[in-house]
């Protein structure tokens, strides 16, 4: 846990002995080869976890990533605009995710689609985004978390004003934040984390780190871990291995422990690797030293995952074969939803602009209605 | 139950009012709490409501902003104060690309009932960037509602209808008006928030302002009365969207249109209503449509915000121009 | 069932790919989303997985190729299992307004095809302006106009509130205006309203008007009168033509007796029972006659264009003088009327003329034109051109004069033809046969049998 005191190396703060103690090195509990480390510190957060439920840790790490492998092949074949690929980062999105009550409310990057599946939003919807059909895919009401933010850093004060609202209810929901190294430079992320502290809001400030703003390195954005800023501003903060999925699981849970008993807002910076490209758009060839490339699959969080339960006796044939026919099953699914979606209507561009009646749009619309059917074979 | 109130206590009546009739409400900006606001429109609602709901925040526009989209969306209705016009522009972003968006992004699901109450103008003898209008940025961006009062009856009653309004609605508070004084009936029945009024009726010419430049059209037409002209004044009051049906009938009806504002000329708002004016009522038409606005200049030290603002003068003067009489620009010619 | 698939876009507005190499062959069994090729973007080199599953049946482009999106790229035998992603597909086809294949974000490809609308448009009707407010709002607005009308009627001193609008929605025409001017005075009895003198140079003013205004004090050394409305037109417009033609003048004198014997005659006749018949209507039929004979009098000259316009018909136009200034209304076809309907169209453009009611459309379109000085007792002048055409003659007065006749001098009608043209468009031969037929005709009027 890293706070101001941790930075001087003190450790005598009475309301941190309730939370693990400060550690200079990555929160870890399964190492790359899927050896599991013995972390009393964190272990009983995760201690429920069972054989199937790491089973189903596994299979949603499987399938988020075939959700995203498909997408990329969409992408290619001309049926979606644009992708960005969360490859190389599920298990930040899974662990954090899987931690999640229904009543949180997470308010993410445009790159969070593996939390998107996790909040149980359709694989439909999730597509319509990319295919360029809507804005938004869903309902945030309905799924507790907000629609995609392509504008940086934006979305970190919206939780942070949500966390202020729970607070004002009486409620003990959290929202949770989610955005990568390169927003951390932005204004409104280091505003909300001013805001956060002085009201106390229960938010959780969730930073994967994947080592690239397109192509600017993290290097760039933070001469120092990322994870250091937080209690510059009273903020407690964790660092993790992003691809440790038991790790990540368990930092968010002690961050969630703390806000809901008024504790406050957290900083967990996951260190983790974005594989593939910023979007379908980008060549990191271009930018890109291969050898972090490899030196980071190796670390891969799937892989070792997969190494842990097969040591563990869990990972069966039988299992496999279900995890791998599942992950088929969803990305069929998903392909045909996108394959299948309709266009908009042409009249539906001017929908919820407004709650209330607008007289100039009205007019508009009345005008683009008479010219769409003056001109003959206009209907797309 | 009418009284006596300047511009900045209405504002402050119509908080009181929407603090007590919805606890959903809630106030956020710089010293509007113990201070009660730099201009004291806040002034007893902490005391009255305290600080969870007139909240002090730190100093930060955009989060001030962002902050208050994230309440919106956990179902307050938040109010939110910049201190000063100039002061915005930190937070163009989450006004401009989220609130504007966010519910035409999320399909109607979700709503932004959020007002964004902003002190704008000149004519105080500021300092850089304390009398800024900024109104033609937020006008301009769909999803945005823009209105903007001129007497205290309308601060009172069209605070609360932008607070009600399940629209984001930027608030625009001539601060020059502030101690302008006026009857307020607390319990009138307001006329459409996005509707224009005729404040006094004309025959010759229709002129078309808002915010701080009422009075001073007012006066206008006034001085007008002693050359035989008269002058139909119009006050917006709300500027996105514009209630161009009454100004329609009045320019039907007189054939002339001068618009005044202080913001800058090119690309304001009366460049907006001298174009659709001139669409609806081309063939009514005796003169091309004036605008009498503030130069495309920053806006001047205090010493020279004379030769800036509009003034009775200068609008008269384009009042003779659309009469065809005798004018400043007479035989003028650019170089 | 062959399927093709078509190069998308690969990224926010690429617009073409090259084609860097195939990674299967033709006749080779594919998954979905196998590589099947490599191509190079602008920004990068990309593998595109498989759209199908199924045999590769044709590829279309060579490696090395630019390829533009939506081109296509390889075909797929897609018989045999067929999978859910071949229906989907096949269900998108048949949805007819969609592309299947090409969901392109970004710029659409230039087909290199002529840039159509969607629909042609209709050309807008006669009237001037779009719908107006029903006629019970009329009354509190202003009066419905357009500004150069107004400034028209600024000028013309004509007040909007008193004119009714004959174009759309109640909308004020120019035509209104002119008509609400008309106060003219019928002392004229000619046949034709007296003819503004087309000759700008030495032109008496008081040719120019019907009844010039006195000033309102004696005494006063001048009389300034702002130059506006009709007469500046008017003025625009001999400048205009007078400095941009190369006038030309050529005169002929002629024995026109046995034209007033066949003016007598025709007078009598039923044919022309109750229409009235002139001097000007001869000289119009055999201008007619003439022009046929010699057409590049009446052409135009188009200077944007660099052409050189023969109209294929005659709108004749003759100068009219009005209280408002000189007009040049036309009668619209001239060379198809017959000379009753020729007379006819001469008295009823005089008589339009001088209720002021001349039409818009009728002062416009002229191909060649008549003046007649005659009227006031001049025999030749230089006309200048009406603008825009090639020719125009003027018609002296009809004298008594001596005249060589079977040998003796006799007293005949001599009357004297001027021609001006635009020497640019008529040559001197030309001008000089066509003014010479005119004559001809009118000094023996058999002789059109001779022309026709």
């Amino acid at each position: 846990m890293r706070t101001e005191a941790a930075l001087d190396s003190h450790h005598d703060d009475a309301d941190m002995n309730e939370w693990p103690d400060p550690q200079e090195e990555l929160v870890q509990i399964l190492t790359p080869e899927g050896q599991r480390l013995e972390q009393p510190m964190y272990d009983r957060w995760i201690s429920d976890l069972d054989a199937d439920a790491l089973v189903a840790l596994l299979e949603d790490l499987t399938v988020v990533r075939r959700i995203d492998v498909e997408a990329t092949a969409l992408q290619r074949q001309g049926e979606l605009g644009l992708w960005p690929p969360l490859l190389g980062q599920e298990a930040s999105q899974i662990g954090s995710a899987r931690a999640l009550r229904k009543d949180d409310f997470v308010f993410t990057s445009y790159r969070e689609n593996a939390v998107a599946y996790c909040r149980g939003v359709q694989l439909g919807d999730l597509v319509k985004v990319w295919r360029g059909t809507a804005f938004s895919g869903w309902n945030p009401f309905e799924v507790g978390m907000s629609t995609p933010q392509v504008i940086i850093g934006a979305q970190t004060l919206h939780a942070t004003g949500y966390a202020m609202g729970c607070k004002k209810d009486g409620v003990d929901s959290v929202a949770v934040a989610y955005f990568g190294d390169g927003a951390t430079s932005q204004g409104d992320v280091n505003e909300a984390m001013i805001f956060a502290a002085s009201f106390t809001a229960p938010v959780i400030f969730f930073c994967q780190n994947n080592h690239w703003a397109i192509s600017e390195p993290v290097g760039l954005q933070a001469v120092r871990p990322i994870a250091d800023r937080a209690p510059g501003f009273g903020i407690p903060s964790m660092r993790v291995d992003g691809n440790d999925v038991l790790a990540v699981m368990a930092a968010t849970r002690i961050a969630l422990d703390r806000a809901r008993s008024g504790g406050g807002p957290t900083f967990i910076e996951a260190v983790t690797y974005r594989m593939g490209p910023h979007t379908t758009s980008d060549d990191p060839s271009k930018y890109e030293d291969r050898a972090s490339h490899e030196e980071w699959a190796a670390k891969d969080p799937i892989l070792r995952l997969e190494q842990y339960l097969e040591g563990a006796g869990i990972l069966t044939d039988e299992v496999r074969t279900a995890v791998k026919a599942k992950a088929d099953d969803v990305a069929r699914e998903f392909r045909a939803e996108c394959i299948g979606m309709a266009s908009p209507e042409p009249m539906t561009v001017f929908d919820n602009v407004f709650a209330e009646p607008h007289s100039a749009l009205e007019r508009q619309k009345q005008q683009y209605a008479a010219y769409l059917s003056y001109v003959e074979g206009s209907t797309r | 139950m009418s009284e006596q109130l300047t511009l900045s206590r209405a504002i402050g009546a119509g908080l009181r009012r929407a603090l007590a009739d919805d606890d959903r409400v809630l106030l956020m900006g710089e010293d509007i709490g113990d201070l009660g606001g730099v201009f004291r429109v806040t002034d007893g609602l902490k005391a009255e409501f305290g600080g969870e709901r007139v909240m002090d925040t730190p100093l930060a526009e955009s989060a001030i902003l962002g902050t208050a989209i994230g309440l919106a969306y956990k179902g307050f209705r938040p109010v939110v104060e910049i201190q000063f016009d100039g002061f915005i522009f930190p937070a163009f972003d989450q006004i401009v690309a989220q609130l504007g968006k966010l519910r035409y992004r999320t399909g109607g699901a979700v709503s932004m009932p959020i007002t964004i109450r902003v002190p704008f103008g000149g004519g105080i003898g500021s300092v850089e960037h304390h009398s800024e209008s900024p109104e033609a940025y937020f006008a301009h961006t769909p999803g945005l509602r823009v209105v903007t009062c001129s007497t205290p009856q309308d601060a009172y009653s069209m605070i609360r209808q932008a607070i009600s309004s399940d629209d984001p609605v930027l608030f625009f508070e001539p601060k020059r008006r502030y101690w302008a004084k006026g009857e307020v009936d607390l319990e009138a029945e307001p006329e459409p928030l996005g509707s224009a009024r005729v404040v006094v009726p004309g025959t010759d010419v229709t002129l078309v302002t808002y915010g701080p430049l009422v009075a001073t059209a007012l006066d206008a037409a006034a001085a007008a009365v002693e050359d035989g002209v008269s002058v139909e004044v119009i006050d917006l009051r709300s500027l996105a969207p514009v209630d161009f049906e009454t100004v329609e009938a009045s320019v039907r009806k007189t054939g002339r249109l001068v618009i005044t504002h202080e913001a800058s000329q090119s690309g304001g708002l009366g460049a907006e209503i001298a174009a659709s004016i001139t669409d609806r009522c081309f063939y009514h038409l005796e003169a091309a449509p004036q605008r009498v606005t503030g130069f495309d200049v920053p806006y001047p030290p205090a010493k020279l915000e004379e030769h800036y603002l509009p003034d009775l003068d200068r609008i008269l003067d384009a009042v003779d121009r659309v009469l065809g009489r005798e004018n400043s620009l007479t035989g003028w010619s650019a170089k | 069932m062959t399927r093709d698939f078509m190069l998308p876009d690969l990224g926010e507005g690429l617009t073409e790919s090259e084609l860097v190499a195939w990674h299967v062959a033709v006749g080779e069994l594919v998954e979905l989303n196998q590589p099947i090729a490599e191509v190079e973007t602008a920004k990068a080199i990309v593998q595109l997985p498989s759209p199908f599953a199924g045999v590769i049946s044709e590829l279309y482009v060579e490696p090395g190729t630019t390829v533009t999106v939506g081109s296509r790229l390889v075909a797929f035998d897609l018989d045999g299992p067929v999978d859910d992603v071949a229906e989907s597909v096949a269900d998108v086809e048949a949805k007819p307004a969609r592309n299947a294949v090409l969901v392109g974000y970004g710029p659409p490809v230039e087909g290199g095809a002529r840039p159509r609308r969607k629909r042609a448009s209709t050309p807008p009707p006669a009237g001037v302006a779009p719908a107006g407010p029903p006629p019970e709002q009329v009354s509190l607005e202003t009066p419905r106009s357009t500004p150069p009308v107004r400034k028209l009627a600024a000028d013309l001193g004509v007040d909007l509130a008193l004119v009714s609008g004959t174009g759309d929605g109640g909308t004020i025409t120019r035509a209104d205006v002119l008509a609400a001017t008309s106060t003219v005075t019928e002392s004229s009895t000619s046949v034709s309203a007296g003819p503004v003198a087309s000759a700008v140079r030495s032109a008496p003013e008081t040719v120019a008007a019907a009844a010039p205004s006195r000033p309102a004090k004696s005494g006063e050394r001048e009389t300034r009168t702002p130059v506006k409305g009709v007469r500046k037109a008017t003025a625009e417009a001999m400048v205009r033509s007078a400095f941009t033609a190369p006038h030309a003048t050529e005169f002929l004198t002629i024995d026109v007796t046995a034209s007033s014997e066949l003016l007598a005659q025709l007078r009598e006749s039923r044919a022309f029972a109750g229409q009235r018949i002139t001097m000007l209507s001869l000289v119009a039929k055999a201008l007619l006659v003439a022009v046929e004979r010699t057409p590049s009098v009446n052409t135009r000259w188009d200077d944007a264009a660099a052409e050189i316009v023969q109209y294929n018909y005659v709108n004749l136009g003759i100068a009219v003088a009005t209280p408002r200034g000189l007009m040049v209304p036309n009668i619209r076809d001239a060379d198809g009327l017959s000379l009753v309907d020729l007379a006819a169209g001469l008295t009823n453009l005089a008589e339009t003329a001088r209720a002021g009611e001349t039409s818009p459309e009728a002062l416009t379109g002229g191909t060649i034109s008549i003046t007649n000085i005659g009227v006031f007792g001049i025999d030749a002048g230089t006309p200048i051109l009406n603008p825009g055409e090639a020719a125009i003659l003027a018609m002296g007065a009809v004298r008594r004069t001596p005249w060589e006749y079977k040998g003796d001098i006799a007293l005949r009608d001599v009357m004297t033809l001027s021609l001006s043209f635009d020497h640019r468009l008529v040559d001197g031969e030309q001008g000089s046969r066509f003014l010479a037929d005119i004559g001809a005709i009118l000094t023996s009027p058999g002789m059109t049998l001779t022309m026709v």
